[in-house]
């Protein structure tokens, strides 16, 4: 019966996990990451969990344990993690679970694993100074009474010039994800 | 008193009323507000927290560096900010060799982050420095007989450890109830009160399952305490909360449409500011309950 072979779920072949993949993950901020005993406080407080997405945190720290990295990668679920912090409140073991969530996406991002929303974001940071922009909101604030600007990078060109010079000195100048170096301001980027 | 307006992307752009808000409430209050001007992102969590923690760190260490200069903390009425200015400065200030490749960054700019100003949720502002007893004596409106569901928020709460402010116990919150009351409002418990919103990373992955869970904190408001308003400490939790109601009218989701707004928001109405300019850009219809306010 072809549906009762469908309901059976994928068998995980263990010894196909990377080997020293919890030690990059520990090097890039999940210090504390052997540390959980897989208790699922985290996961009983997770509104990714709650939402449905399949790799919430328990499973994600349990899927990096196992070397399950592409696994992981081919899953946009870290990508929902709305960074609540909720984990890190209950867990009675310290392993900051958000941190492995935060790790894991840094992997995701090496290897260009990255949602489109979040290049955007990240072009958008550069060229103007902000995560989420919108162009046309000039006429908005107008409307509220508040100058055509905030009072940010995108009224002081010093001071995102500023801020790019911080951001070429960080992981994206190696990463080339975004375009660096050229600023143009784009329309609207909202993350 | 004098702080530091940490505006972030959000209020900015896509809900410069709430802005507008801030700026008529605190000077209202006799709290003076600085622009610290060439502020940035914060930055938020899908962009450099997710990319390098170090560039996360610096961008936040130029930001506070600006408020240093002038020897001041900082306010922002966005969840993310606090969360993620808080996150970074304590990493900063628990971690020497971090701090000092971030400063190595930052002096090639010529800006340094000392660890010596604070960022300040601007709800929980409100309630320590000045008190509901005072936000009750200054208020032209009252808020009799209305009834609100409030939503704190995320990174109003945890992880509590970073945090300058926080609730004696974050899974009972009660500073936002507190402030609603002071203008005169009910706020009663609902069993899906902590809930998150389902914005941010959750909507841009997946805005169906994000919005199922709008969907399930909104039902439980509805049936448990029909609010006349809902009211956020939070701005992304406003634009959620605002917005998605229209995508699940549409969908049938829900038959109902309950006004929102952030607390700055309603308490510069309850102070007098003009409707138009302090609750005008919402997708849900406040006209009614903003009638209310003025008559209260």
């Amino acid at each position: 019966m072809s549906n009762a072979a469908e309901a059976v779920p994928e068998v995980i072949n263990l010894s196909a996990g990377e080997k020293g993949f919890v030690d990059e993950i520990k090097a890039l901020g999940a210090t504390h990451i052997l540390d959980c005993i897989q208790c699922a406080k985290c996961a009983a407080a997770c509104p990714m969990a709650l939402a449905g997405f399949p790799f919430f945190n328990k499973r994600v720290i349990q899927a990096i344990l196992l070397g399950l990295k592409e696994m992981l990668l081919d899953d946009t679920s870290i990508w929902a993690c709305q960074s609540c912090n909720r984990c890190t409140e209950v867990c009675p073991r310290k392993v900051n679970p958000f941190e492995v969530m935060q790790a894991m996406r840094r992997v995701a991002v090496r290897e260009f694993a990255l949602p489109t929303l979040a290049i955007e974001g990240i072009k958008s940071l550069y060229d103007v100074g902000h995560a989420v922009y919108l162009a046309q909101a000039h006429e908005n604030r107008v409307k509220v009474g508040l100058p055509q600007k905030p009072p940010s990078t995108v009224a002081h060109p010093t001071a995102l010039r500023e801020l790019q010079a911080l951001l070429e000195q960080t992981a994206l100048s190696d990463l080339g994800i975004i375009p660096m170096g050229k600023s143009g301001v784009k329309e609207s980027c909202e993350v | 008193m004098r702080v530091g307006f940490f505006v972030g992307c959000n209020t900015a752009f896509n809900r410069p009323d709430l802005e507008k808000a801030v700026r008529y409430a605190f000077p209202a209050l006799g709290v003076e507000l600085d622009d610290l001007e060439g502020q940035s992102c914060c930055p938020t969590w899908g962009t450099m927290p997710s990319i390098d923690l170090a560039g996360w760190c610096a961008v936040g260490a130029r930001n506070y560096a600006l408020a240093e200069e002038k020897n001041l903390d900082m306010i922002t009425v966005c969840g993310s900010c606090y969360g993620s200015l808080a996150e970074s400065r304590h990493k900063l200030l628990s971690d020497p060799e971090l701090k000092a490749r971030v400063n190595a960054m930052l002096k090639s700019i010529g800006r340094e982050f000392k660890g010596t100003s604070r960022i300040r949720h601007a709800i929980c502002y409100l309630y320590k420095e000045l008190g509901p007893e005072k936000i009750k004596e200054a208020v032209r409106h009252k808020l009799d007989g209305i009834t609100i569901a409030v939503q704190p928020g995320c990174h109003a709460l945890w992880p509590s450890e970073v945090y300058e402010d926080k609730e004696e116990d974050t899974f009972h919150p009660k500073v936002l109830i507190e402030l609603c009351e002071a203008l005169g409002a009910k706020a009663p418990y609902y069993s899906r009160l902590l809930d998150c919103c389902g914005m941010g990373g959750m909507r841009s992955t997946d805005m169906e399952k994000s919005f199922k869970l709008v969907e399930k904190k909104l039902n439980s408001m509805k049936e448990e305490i029909n609010p006349d308003l809902i009211v956020t400490a939070c701005s992304s939790c406003l634009i959620q909360l605002d917005t998605a109601q229209g995508f699940l009218q549409k969908d049938r989701k829900i038959n109902y449409e309950i006004p929102v707004l952030h607390y700055m928001q309603l308490l510069a109405l309850c102070l007098g500011a003009e409707p138009g300019q302090v609750a005008s850009l919402g997708k849900t219809n406040v006209q009614s309950v903003v009638n209310k306010i003025l008559e209260g």
